[in-house]
């Protein structure tokens, strides 16, 4: 009978390569998470009325256009770039009568309250890895839409 | 013509044949056709291998580089097989499945750390505070977006329409 010793250093090294992996791959556990809210208007008309509208961010706009929506065109209405720490949560003024609260729940995941005048529409609670987006919209007047993209800055 | 006689033909042609042997072979190429033949593809097969292959020399003796040669072969017959020592069955049991046991936990780590398993963490959690709202989810996973689509009626600033419940 043979007896064949099986050695389990080639094993071992991919366990340690993989756990290395995961060390890397794996987000921030602590500390803040810095964040871009855009507040987007959604249109099928050319130009935007408003000269302070600027273009959208070319990697959001791609996106949108993607997504199964009816309009052409998305201007940016504001932009703001802030930082959560963990645990904390930030209120940002998008317009004057849109607002959001922004809470770093940990573990790369927000919870995004949104206002409307005042007024809490809806909470959502996800997970914001870097290169993902939470995008909330709704309808607005003339068959436009408003939209608050929710992204990880660099 | 026999094989001896051709392996004989063969070490007079390369001048190993002492006196009486080679006299004896030349006796026989005298007559025998086939012996000449033999010999002639001898001497072709010799010349085309000239320009191609060099003469390889012994550092030593021809009997002393046999020898060593047959020394090998007779330790290697009267050898013993190497038996790697018997582990014990546990060991045997824990050393590969300790490793893929490894291997599975970071897996299952990074599966979980990249998002893979926390079906729960893509899915968004909505919660709708209006009582005349609502809200639905869609997931693009190719663009990494996730959309919560709420039916809040929105306004913009150049709509004509003024309605209390805006969102801009």
């Amino acid at each position: 009978m043979k007896y064949y010793q099986i050695s389990a250093l080639p094993l071992g090294l991919l366990a340690i390569i993989a756990l290395l992996v995961t060390a890397l791959v794996s987000p921030a556990r602590a500390g803040e998470i810095k964040l871009e809210a855009q507040l987007i208007w959604g249109t099928n008309d050319e130009k935007s009325p408003d000269p302070k509208h600027k273009a959208v961010d070319p990697k959001v706009e791609k996106k949108l256009k993607k997504l199964p929506f009816k309009w052409q065109n998305y201007f940016e209405v504001n932009r703001q770039k802030f930082a959560v720490a963990q645990g904390e949560t930030k209120k940002i003024v998008l317009s004057k009568d849109c607002e959001i609260k922004v809470r770093n729940a940990g573990n790369n995941a927000v919870e995004l309250q949104i206002f409307g005048k005042g007024e809490s529409v809806g909470k959502i609670s996800q997970a914001l890895p870097k290169e993902e987006l939470l995008v909330t919209g709704g309808n607005a007047a003339n068959f436009t839409s408003w939209f608050v993209v929710l992204q990880q800055s660099e | 013509m026999n094989a001896e006689f051709q392996l004989k033909l063969q070490a007079h042609f390369d001048g190993e044949l002492s006196g009486p042997e080679a006299q004896e072979v030349e006796a026989a190429l005298a007559s025998d056709v086939e012996a000449r033949a033999l010999l002639a593809e001898l001497r072709n097969t010799c010349g085309a291998l000239a320009g191609f292959e060099s003469e390889i020399k012994l550092p030593e003796a021809r009997e002393f580089y046999w020898s060593k040669i047959q020394r090998e072969i007779q330790r290697q017959e009267q050898g013993q097989p190497v038996r790697p020592t018997p582990l014990p069955w546990w060991r045997r049991f824990l050393l590969p499945s300790g490793a893929f046991a490894a291997v599975a936990i970071a897996g299952l780590l990074a599966a979980h750390q990249i998002g893979w398993l926390s079906g729960g963490a893509r899915a968004p959690q909505v919660e709708i505070f209006l009582a005349d709202s609502g809200a639905m989810t869609y997931r693009d996973e190719l663009e990494r977006t996730t959309v919560v689509w709420f039916s809040y009626p929105g306004e913009n600033e150049f709509a004509d329409a003024t309605a209390d419940d805006t969102i801009q």
